[in-house]
């Protein structure tokens, strides 16, 4: 579904993404952890073009991300991405926006955008939010219409960069529970997360990243059990010991 | 005295009347015009073409580095000698609209850049094109920003449109010019001439304000 082969970034000088080789397969949840500044933000941002690569190969459900011949707006279409600061449309109500893309990308009718966003924003505990603007709704309510908005696409393949990294702690786990129900359906997801408690439940694979390059990838048993570098066990040990 | 210069002046209403439309006309014309240039200028000016981007810039700088009257001057006595006759009524519209679209367009483009990159990215993200991102996640959004110094540059514009009155439109200044040869109390009918920019232009000095005070409301698009 995903498969990165040997692909390089740099932000100047700067070596962000270090020779990356790595495939996700359809139905296959991804959890992606590492310390700040290692590049795993800009791993799962390359995947839908938000950021570019400079040599490798990135192919996303058949098509080749980068590729001129690649229409990468019709492929964005496929990919729920959800933003670690949310980025809802202020201006815009949790039903609007979660229905504006089905509305205007996929040229759903209204009425049909609006039954399946109110179905989708009831079944992320928001049945009662359909016309509030993202000003009136906390951080954890603002991340679950976002997952909304993304899942309103019926997404081949959704993304995650760091979602519950800007709530509250007592609102992390209302999201954490919509991403472990979306993750049960089926969904393929590359999840840039600390919460090793959601790696552990539904990730079949982790992977570790840090200097911009994957040092180890695994089960979420053998990375947290039997992690086997130095600075993997140096990292779980910073963000398990509270 | 006075009231005699008070009943000839009332004896020229329907010269001032006819003053006040060419102003309100010339005004709003080139509101209307420039608005559209200056919003395609705006977004343009912002887009990702490098090239177009800095000639809109030169331009812009360029009007808004010179003098109003110089620019009138330059559109209806140079043109005509490269081969373009202009009435003077057209040459005010282009000199005028010209000028606003310069404006607007800077404030149209400071709105579209004051929207956080990540809004952009959200909409990018969920598979909307360019011109879909544009109108409906940039623009309404750059708009709440732009509007209460859209509608200051509205009242300018008004003001600026005395200018034309040097080439020869019988404005409301010019009206004034005309009145003040009949009726020689020059405070008296300036005085009242001010009075007609000024009825013009206080419902926009308020409007311009209460969308000032709508700014400072959370949410929700902006409703006139």
């Amino acid at each position: 579904m995903i498969e990165f082969r040997g692909v390089n970034k740099w932000f100047g000088a700067l070596h962000v993404l270090k020779d990356i080789t790595l495939s996700v397969e359809p139905r296959e949840v991804v959890v992606v952890c590492g310390p700040s500044g290692s590049g795993k933000s800009t791993l799962i941002r390359c995947v839908n073009g938000l950021e570019s690569t400079r040599d490798g190969v990135l192919v996303v459900d058949g098509h080749r991300v980068g590729d001129p011949t690649t229409d990468m707006t019709e492929l964005r279409a496929e990919i729920g991405f959800v933003f670690q600061s949310f980025n809802l449309y202020p201006h815009k109500t949790a039903l609007e926006n979660v229905t504006l893309a089905p509305i205007h990308v996929r040229k759903i009718a209204r009425s049909a955008a609006e039954e399946a966003g109110r179905e989708l924003l009831a079944r992320v505990g928001l049945a009662d939010k359909f016309n509030a603007y993202p000003s009136e709704l906390s951080g954890g309510q603002q991340q679950r219409v976002a997952i909304a908005r993304c899942l309103c696409m019926r997404p081949k393949i959704m993304l995650f960069d760091e979602p519950t990294s800007a709530l509250d702690p007592e609102m992390i786990s209302e999201v954490l529970d919509v991403m472990v129900s979306v993750a049960e359906e089926g969904m393929t997801m590359m999840v840039v997360t600390h919460e090793m408690g959601f790696a552990r439940r539904v990730a079949q694979r982790v992977v570790f990243m840090d200097a911009g390059a994957i040092v180890e990838s695994g089960t979420p048993e053998e990375f947290f059990s039997n992690p086997r570098t130095d600075r993997s066990r140096a990292f779980l040990g910073k963000i398990l010991r509270h | 005295m006075i009231w005699q210069q008070f009943q000839s002046l009332i004896g020229s209403y329907p010269l001032a009347l006819r003053g006040l439309g060419m102003t309100v006309a010339l005004s709003l014309i080139s509101l209307v015009l420039g608005t559209l240039i200056g919003f395609a200028l705006g977004i343009l000016r912002t887009g990702g073409n490098q090239l177009i981007s800095r000639v809109i810039g030169a331009w812009v700088d360029l009007i808004r580095g010179t003098p109003f009257l110089v620019q009138i001057f330059l559109i209806f006595f140079i043109l005509p000698e490269l081969g373009i006759e202009l009435d003077a009524f057209t040459a005010g519209i282009i000199a005028l609209s010209n000028l606003a679209a310069c404006f607007i367009c800077e404030i149209v483009a400071a709105g579209i850049r004051a929207v956080p990159t990540g809004q952009v990215e959200a909409a990018l993200a969920s598979g909307l094109s360019r011109w879909q991102r544009m109108r409906q996640v940039v623009l309404p959004q750059a708009m709440r920003m732009s509007l209460p110094p859209l509608v200051g540059q509205y009242v300018l514009l008004i003001k600026d449109s005395s200018v034309v009155s040097a080439i020869g439109l019988t404005d409301l200044t010019r009206v004034g010019w005309l009145v003040v040869q009949r009726v020689p109390n020059g405070l008296l009918v300036f005085a009242i001439v001010g009075i007609g920019y000024f009825v013009v232009c206080y419902p926009l000095i308020l409007l311009a304000r209460r969308l000032e005070s709508r700014m400072g409301a959370a949410h929700g698009e902006v409703q006139l």
